[in-house]
């Protein structure tokens, strides 16, 4: 069945519509820079998450209250970073508004940065399709400052296009990581040069991952956590990040195959909400490998945060204060 | 208050449930701030004889039945549910159907499912229709069990005008013939939100335009799902506040009633 076989945002699936804007009052990002009022709301994230209230008695509750600090020790806000999401590939015509849309969502669901790639529609990309991509990312940093962050998406197969493409954008545009789809499988030698310029450049690699048990028509290609797990031990200082473990098939077989891989990170997001994914992955892997990411299935991916049977200081980690660690460039908030 | 239209109790088949024992998850729901809940027997699903797990799950809810509501999982091709609908109804006050046509292996058009739908509505209870149970891409290699299209969802809806269904599990309504505004289809169906977005494209807001808040209800499939995802759709959603509560809850209590 073709619909299960493109590990892809859902919301990629479903028909373009058209609602209204759900936080029209929301004017303030338009400095580039975070206001007051805009940390506050970020700082009422983990509210959120914890799914306690974002007010007591008429005043904002500050991150560190929310998971269970007193208040003066507030002076180190709680991150809340999307490690997997998407802007929208151009060839859409709601493009625009679907890309406002998201921040709108994150706006919501007080989601401070979403680290974003948009995707070729066909793979495998071609140089210029990914060129295209990643130009199109770059608009979208600049469109919404402070807010969006840039994965580099390349097809390993263009070897020296697909470094030269990396070099441009992590050291011209800013971009903090590179995003690999399924066109190699992660352990093929062609990767590898990829993976030795991201420890260069000091940048992670959000790798698309599932394993499902059955043929996987039209992603022969498609990595797994075992391939994630050989990866990591030749390159044992690469910092590799295992995409959406909630949409990428059996997360139960995924998880426990990156259980000896300490170089690999889990990134939470998907579309399934299945109870359990975060305690047993924080129980084989550590809390301190776990990253936040909604992949676009905003409520799936904030929710199970929300859900999940962890302390309130380990739900902090997974939700930004871990990706923060990864990228150093995140780790102070904006002025 | 919050009433959950999909929750289940007991073991399943291919993964560990938790909570899945009625103390439990009525120590999940007071923490949720569920009130109530209508349950059926997750062990059920896998069962050849589902009476047994409707038997267990009788057994499960009895002490709370103040919040538990219980729905019982039949099988119409399977010998003797006559036997175990009037049962489950008259002895252990179940309130409600629960259909596995992919997992049991018949047709919703099938003349014996129409006869247990009828036989149930005669009863006055509800029908649920969970589209799904897990999601197909990490299904067990021993089973592979589509999700119940919405088109025969439709076409059994057309075909029982005097039954109430409450279809659990499902996404992508508002562009099928199920989601939309006047679609020739009797008013005779819930939809209930645990796999509808409500940002971004947010099908829940499309729903609401097309068929209004009445006809939408909230549910969480706990323990297979976190129940906090749901809850949190109804939270972010644009909507009034007086169209959240009967999400929340006025729906399904009215049909629960009824």
């Amino acid at each position: 069945m073709a619909s299960n076989l493109e590990w892809r945002p859902d919301s990629a699936l479903a028909p373009t519509l058209t609602p209204p804007r759900l936080d029209p009052g929301n004017t303030e990002r338009t400095a580039g820079e975070l206001s007051r009022r805009t940390f506050l709301r970020y700082s009422a994230a983990t509210a959120l998450a914890l799914g306690t209230a974002a007010v007591h008695s008429g005043r904002r509750v500050t991150a560190a209250e929310t998971i269970g600090l007193p208040a003066a020790t507030s002076s180190h806000p709680i991150r809340v970073i999307d490690c997997h999401a998407h802007l929208n590939h151009r060839s859409r015509s709601t493009w625009e508004a679907d890309d406002r849309k998201l921040i709108d969502a994150a706006d919501r669901l007080r989601i401070e940065q979403l680290c974003c790639s948009i995707l070729t529609p066909r793979r495998p990309a071609t140089v210029e399709g990914f060129r295209e991509c990643n130009q199109w990312v770059s608009d979208g940093i600049r469109r919404f400052p402070g807010r969006v962050r840039g994965y580099c998406y390349v097809n390993p197969g263009h070897s020296q296009e697909a470094l030269d493409e990396i070099r441009r954008c992590v050291e011209q545009r800013g971009f903090i990581g590179i995003k690999l789809y399924n066109e190699h499988t992660c352990t093929e030698p062609i990767v590898f040069p990829i993976v030795e310029l991201a420890i260069q450049l000091n940048v992670p690699i959000l790798q698309h991952a599932g394993h499902a048990h059955y043929p996987l028509e039209g992603q022969p290609h498609i990595s797994d956590g075992s391939h994630l797990a050989e990866l990591s031990r030749r390159y044992p200082e690469a910092k590799l990040i295992c995409a959406h473990i909630c949409g990428g098939g059996d997360w139960e077989w995924t998880i426990k195959a990156l259980r000896r891989a300490p170089g690999v990170f889990l990134d939470t997001s998907g579309s399934v909400t299945d109870a359990g994914v975060l305690e047993f992955a924080a129980q084989v892997l550590g809390v301190h490998r776990l990253l936040f990411g909604c992949d676009n299935s905003m409520t799936a991916g904030m929710g199970r945060i929300r859900g999940a049977n962890l302390s309130a200081a380990d739900k902090a980690k997974i939700l930004g204060g871990n990706m923060a660690r990864l990228l150093p460039s995140l780790a102070a908030l904006p002025s | 208050m919050i009433v959950d239209a999909n929750a289940y109790l007991g073991p399943f088949a291919f993964r560990r449930l938790r909570p899945n024992t009625a103390p439990t998850l009525l120590q999940l729901m007071d923490v949720k701030r569920i009130d109530r809940a209508i349950v059926s027997s997750a062990s059920a699903i896998a069962y050849r004889n589902v009476q047994a797990a409707n038997e267990e799950l009788a057994a499960e809810v009895t002490p709370h039945r103040d919040r538990l509501v219980p729905f019982a999982v039949l099988n119409p091709f399977y010998s003797g549910w006559e036997d175990d609908l009037k049962i489950c109804h008259e002895d252990f006050g179940m309130r409600g159907l629960r259909l596995y046509p992919k997992w049991h292996n018949y047709q919703l058009a099938d003349p014996c499912c129409l006869e247990l739908v009828h036989a149930a509505t005669e009863r006055g209870w509800i029908v649920s229709i969970p589209a799904r149970v897990e999601d197909h891409r990490q299904r067990s290699w021993l089973v592979d069990v589509p999700d119940v299209p919405l088109d025969e969802l439709a076409t059994l809806i057309k075909a029982c005008p005097r039954a109430r269904f409450l279809l659990l599990n499902g996404l992508n309504y508002a562009s099928m013939q199920l989601g939309r505004k006047d679609n020739g289809l009797p008013a005779n169906y819930l939809i209930e939100l645990s796999r509808l977005t409500a940002l971004l494209n947010n099908e829940l807001g499309q729903l609401m335009a097309n068929l209004g808040p009445e006809r939408l209800v909230f549910g969480s499939g706990m323990p297979f799902s976190y129940p906090d995802p749901a809850l949190l759709k109804l939270e972010v959603l644009a909507a009034p506040e007086e169209a959240k509560a009967k999400i929340r809850g006025q729906n399904i209590a009215r049909w629960l009633v009824a």
